[in-house]
């Protein structure tokens, strides 16, 4: 008889479930912008964030003392401007008044410290720590000026503190939350942060104590993780998004048809290449380095695997970065590449490995796209495309330069400072060689090692410029790389909403956003 | 299975009515003229695996031709061309050899590790019988797929770890499914009879009772072929299973999947491969199954 | 009855001990530094060094094993590597909508699947019998991703008749639940039709016909209730198939559930996730054997507990 009356009231209990489950569903506010992006927020703290993507909607809430503009210049954003010692130790910057905080606390140079000494702090164990642990101790010189003293001179910065990491946290907010600040961000910024639901959202509404008179324009953003490349594709066609970046190239030709979207595209500073593991043979030949680089078509290959929206590399780094040198690019020359291995005494080719450091489907087609073209001059490869973890145990970790297993690697460099040391030192630097940094080639050459060390420690952009432009003819000489390609940025925005850009490192601009009804 | 050889000699029964279970089986089995195109079929699909680099037109890998990308099938691509400019046609021939492969070795292995242990669970019911039990028990515990997923996560990606995986969750269903039909066979006078003359175990085991659990486990393994095929291709689809370039069929879908908005073809062949390829071997399963079974007579 | 319900509960207990071990032994095989993985793409030496403390992962195998179980007992899972939230937070969000998108799912494909496998068996070897059957027949062939890319193209896509993303009303369940169930549906249709063959065979349905009931009643009142036993296991092994499903579904639809959350952990080396979500799952599957093996005694009153 206890049966009998269990299952209904199990029923009941069930039903119950369903009917709050389907009662909680929120009407969307009409308001408010969709933003769809392609993966998930890993912290709302920027000081512990590693992904360009979780700093990008932090901007949402946080400002620093200075910021990139669109083209990637350092601008003033809570700060008015700065002097540097000559020896370049100490900087000295000026802050902006009339600031608040969402909670209400003014912004002040106590605010500074306190957001910069939480960083250069290792007991705080955030992840961004390196980028700042050259700052000896942070200063209050008054309310409304700071001096950083640095370990050691460093010409590059301003660029950390124009970091998207580097922003200024309430100092009420820091004592108050402690941990949990990855949770209840507290900042500067024209919007305040609402809730965080990880799978879901994260939604932020206008604030209106902020210092920008006549900003935001909008009342509200949803920041929405659409992991799926097609699902992100969908929702901008049912008009579920206003926004959506990172978009597969695939399916641009289709989204440009419709009406009321508009594709956005630009030059990037993701680059593509393909390191060939100098210290193990048949790589440690330049002929044989060159004549891969001679074998692939990089315009096919930019049609091919990016549907013509990414561009050949004609320089070590992307066009768009800081003291770039033009060199190519490197010509498709399938005679001379077959020329060059016969030189280098593979008439006939070789058998080698090639692996991907990522599994999704761009990568699958690039890959692809390399084995056929090096098939054409006699060079068999095998592929795997690594998922993470491998590539983590496989080449990131691989303790000894002489065993490393890699030889042939697809990868990829987004440099997440925006500058050229760190596009450079740790690809090709004779010490960057996993598992310390990412130079996958294990190349070493003194001079290079030497340019890129002198350039660090300059602060004169001429000779600087000098330095990098010595690195850059040298490491294309010896093309410890092929040189693919530099992707393309590829947003799409529905035609109501302006004001909203991707930057070539992939962070937004969406100061002036506004929608139309 | 083997009748006693008395009554097959016995000139008191009309010879018409003398059926071997070979014979019995074969009366019913082609009586169902769908099952009987399935297992055509299936003999099609194998001779063409085996053929399939005499058959293609086009090399599955290294033929490629940048200016048709995508371009829907014609009379030169049958199935239209891939986004990487390769013949889908010849992809999905040569697709077929992998996909039918990992079916049935898997399943092999897992059929044979399974029964063997269902064997000795169903046998000996102490404490083996109960430690495989429980072992099973535990694979059990897991979502197949979880499992296989895990499996491969810790093997690495590829096809023969993914036939790894999914022999080894195979293993438990055939092993619960043979120790059930021992444990039911045991018993019957025959066995005990063996017994009786001091027959050793494994005599018993391999001559007595492994011939009466032949007819469930064929029938299970044709059909668990077809679930084989689809987890392996769900692997593959997730990233797991074949590696590019491999023509694998799920690694195929998973390809596809960029493109297949703007063409669809080149996720329609793949998909219609694994639908026919599984739906085949689970038709014929079921016609196995309807003509080895005892109980079911159709007249 | 009570009794027996706390001794199968008892027994839960070694199982999910032995999953646990064996989980945590897999997961610390798995290849991948996760503190290398956790600190980023582009992270130095020394932030690596800094998350791998931070972790707990620089303490020896066995200290970790032994802070992982006293943890399990007492609910208490860590935190998340990759988000650094806790394990139980981040399940708990994952958990309603696996657990509705498998339930819906279950729900029609029971319910279609009972009733396609009893008009097949009642027409048997006639049109309503060979429909059902092609269906039943082409459901367990076309594999969930393939339906599902299908589905979400058609209906999503290009009627726009339905949302294609999240999991906010009942109009999102819609095409997920439909392609997880499709393949039980079919499944449970086969099964319910040579099961209810079977029994229409039976001398007591025999007897009830000689009786001169009419065939709606021999079927519904006669034949179904003891159709439904070997109908109801089969519903319990389905429900596994499900879980499982719901992991290749939810990465086709970006679900917003458990099995995606196990995937991307996998994929992160998320230990503390990968551990819990397994748990759950192996918890779940064990549960609903569980109910079915208690639902068996309310369908047959002849099984007595033990």
């Amino acid at each position: 008889m206890v049966k009998s009356e269990l299952m209904p009231k199990k029923l009941r209990f069930t039903a119950a479930r369903i009917a709050i489950s389907f009662a909680l569903v929120s009407p969307a506010v009409a308001k408010d912008v969709v933003m769809a992006v392609d993966s998930t927020f890993t912290t709302m703290d920027p000081y512990d964030a590693n992904d360009t993507l979780s700093q990008a909607v932090a901007k949402s809430f946080y400002e620093g003392l200075f910021g990139f503009d669109k083209d990637m210049n350092v601008i003033n954003v809570l700060s008015e401007g700065y002097d540097v010692s000559a020896d370049g130790l100490v900087y000295t910057v000026k802050l902006r008044m009339g600031v608040k905080f969402h909670d209400g606390t003014d912004f002040k140079a106590d605010a500074v410290k306190a957001s910069l000494d939480r960083a250069t702090n290792p007991e705080n164990k955030l992840r961004r720590y390196a980028l700042f642990s050259n700052i000896d101790q942070t200063g209050v010189v008054d309310d409304y000026t700071v001096r950083f003293t640095l370990k050691k001179p460093f010409s590059a910065f301003i660029n950390v503190l124009a970091h998207p990491a580097a922003v200024m946290i309430s100092p009420v907010a820091i004592a108050k939350y402690g941990k949990d600040l990855r949770d209840h961000p507290v900042g500067t910024g024209p919007f305040k942060f609402i809730e965080w639901r990880q799978t879901d959202y994260l939604k932020v509404e206008k604030f209106g104590g902020y210092w920008k008179p006549g900003y935001p324009k909008v009342d509200g953003i949803v920041w929405k993780p659409v992991v799926d490349n097609n699902t992100r594709t969908a929702i901008l066609q049912t008009g579920e998004a206003h926004f959506a970046f990172r978009m597969p190239p695939e399916q641009i030709a289709l989204l440009k048809t419709k009406p009321g979207l508009e594709v956005i595209t630009g030059p990037s500073l993701s680059q593509r290449y393909l390191s060939m593991n100098v210290r193990q043979k048949p790589f440690d030949n330049p002929k044989v380095r060159a004549a891969v680089n001679y074998a692939i078509n990089k315009e096919a290959l930019a049609k091919v695997a990016f549907a013509g929206y990414a561009v050949p590399s004609d320089g070590v780094i992307p066009a768009k970065m800081e003291f770039f040198q033009k060199m190519g690019p490197w010509p498709y020359d399938v005679a001379k590449a077959k020329q060059l291995l016969a030189e280098a005494g593979y008439p006939n080719g070789f058998e080698t490995e090639l692996w991907s450091a990522y599994n999704h489907s761009t990568a699958q087609k690039a890959i692809q796209f390399l084995q056929q073209q090096l098939n054409q001059v006699g060079i068999k490869v095998k592929l795997t495309a690594l998922e993470a973890g491998q590539r983590v145990e496989k080449v990131e970790s691989a303790p000894n330069p002489d065993t490393a297993p890699v030889r042939m690697y697809y990868t990829g460099w987004s440099s997440s400072t925006g500058e050229a040391d760190w596009a450079i030192r740790p690809l090709l630097a004779g010490d960057s060689a996993p598992p310390k940094l990412f130079n996958t080639a294990y190349y070493r050459n003194e001079n290079v090692d030497r340019a890129i060390a002198g350039a660090l420690n300059t602060r004169d952009p001429a000779e600087k410029a000098r330095y990098y432009k010595e690195v850059q003819e040298q490491v294309w000489k010896d093309a410890p790389w092929a040189f693919l390609v530099t992707e393309n940025l590829l947003y799409v925005r529905n035609r109501k909403l302006s004001g909203v850009s991707v930057m070539p490192d992939g962070n937004f601009h969406f100061e002036e956003m506004e929608l139309k009804e | 299975m083997n009748p006693p050889p008395a009554i097959c000699t016995s000139p008191a029964a009309p010879t018409d009515s003398i059926r071997t279970p070979w014979a019995e089986f074969w009366r019913k089995f082609r009586r169902q003229p769908v099952a009987l195109v399935a297992g055509a079929f299936v003999g099609l699909l194998v001779l063409m695996a085996i053929f399939a680099p005499a058959l293609v037109p086009f090399h599955a890998e290294d033929y490629f031709d940048y200016d048709a990308l995508n371009n829907p099938p014609s009379w030169q691509h049958w199935f239209g061309v891939d986004p990487l400019g390769r013949d889908i046609f010849s992809r999905i021939l040569v697709g077929a050899r992998i996909s039918l492969a990992a079916g049935f070795i898997s399943v092999a292995v897992g059929a044979i590790v399974g029964t063997l242990l269902g064997l000795i669970a169903g046998y000996y019911e102490g404490w083996a019988g109960q430690l495989i039990m429980r072992f099973s028990d535990v694979l059990f515990a897991f979502p197949g797929i979880l499992l296989a997923i895990g499996i491969v996560a810790i093997l690495g990606n590829g096809m023969v770890n993914v036939v790894v995986a999914v022999a080894i969750f195979s293993i438990p269903t055939f092993a619960r499914l043979v120790r059930g039909n021992v444990l039911s066979l045991k018993h019957l006078t025959y066995i005990e009879a063996q017994h009786s003359i001091g027959a050793p175990d494994w005599t018993i085991i391999l001559r007595h009772i492994l011939p009466g659990t032949m007819a469930t486990v064929v029938v299970y393994f044709t059909m668990r072929i077809g679930t084989s095929i689809i987890t392996a291709a769900s692997l593959s689809f997730l990233g797991m299973g074949a590696q590019p370039p491999t023509p694998e069929w799920g690694a195929m879908l998973n390809e596809a999947r960029a493109d297949m908005v703007t063409s669809p073809h080149v996720a329609i062949f793949p998909s219609l491969a694994i639908f026919l390829t599984v739906l085949a071997f689970n038709v014929l399963g079921d016609g196995l199954r309807d003509s080895l079974d005892p109980k079911i007579d159709q007249k | 009855m009570l009794r027996y319900l706390i001794k199968r509960l008892l027994g839960l207990a070694p199982t999910l001990i032995i999953v646990a071990v064996l989980v945590f032994l897999c997961v610390h095989l798995l290849p991948g530094d996760p503190a290398r993985l956790a600190a980023g793409p582009d992270a130095p030496p020394e932030t690596v060094e800094l998350v791998r403390k931070d972790l707990g992962l620089d303490r020896s195998i066995p200290e970790q094993f032994l802070r992982f179980i006293s943890g399990a007992v007492r609910g208490d899972f860590g935190k998340s590597i990759r988000t650094r939230r806790l394990v139980s937070a981040e399940i708990a969000e994952r958990f309603w909508p696996t657990f509705w998108l498998t339930f819906w799912s279950m729900a029609w494909s029971v319910t279609v699947g009972l009733a396609i496998g009893t008009v097949a068996a009642v027409w048997r070897n006639r049109w309503p019998d060979r429909i059902g059957m092609v269906f039943a027949i082409s459901g367990i062939s076309f594999p969930a991703f393939a339906l599902g890319m299908v589905l979400m193209e058609i209906f999503a896509v290009q009627l726009g008749w339905l949302p294609a993303l999240g999991a906010e009303s009942w109009k999102h369940y819609i095409l997920p639940s439909l392609t997880l169930g499709a393949a039980v549906a079919a499944i449970m249709a086969r099964f319910t039709r040579s099961s209810f063959v079977e029994i229409l065979q039976e001398d007591y349905v025999r007897t009830a016909r000689a009786k001169g009931l009419s065939e709606p009643v021999v079927v519904i009142k006669h034949a179904l209730r003891n159709a439904l036993i070997p109908v109801v296991t089969m519903m319990g092994l389905q429900f596994g198939f499900l879980l499982g499903g719901s992991i290749v579904v939810e990465k086709v639809f970006n679900w917003p559930g458990m099995g995606r959350l196990l995937v991307d952990a996998v994929e992160m080396r998320d230990y503390p996730v990968i551990q819990a979500s397994v748990l759950l799952f192996s918890l779940e599957f064990i549960v609903i054997n569980l109910i079915v093996d208690l639902l068996y005694g309310f369908i047959n009153p002849t099984i007595r507990y033990k």
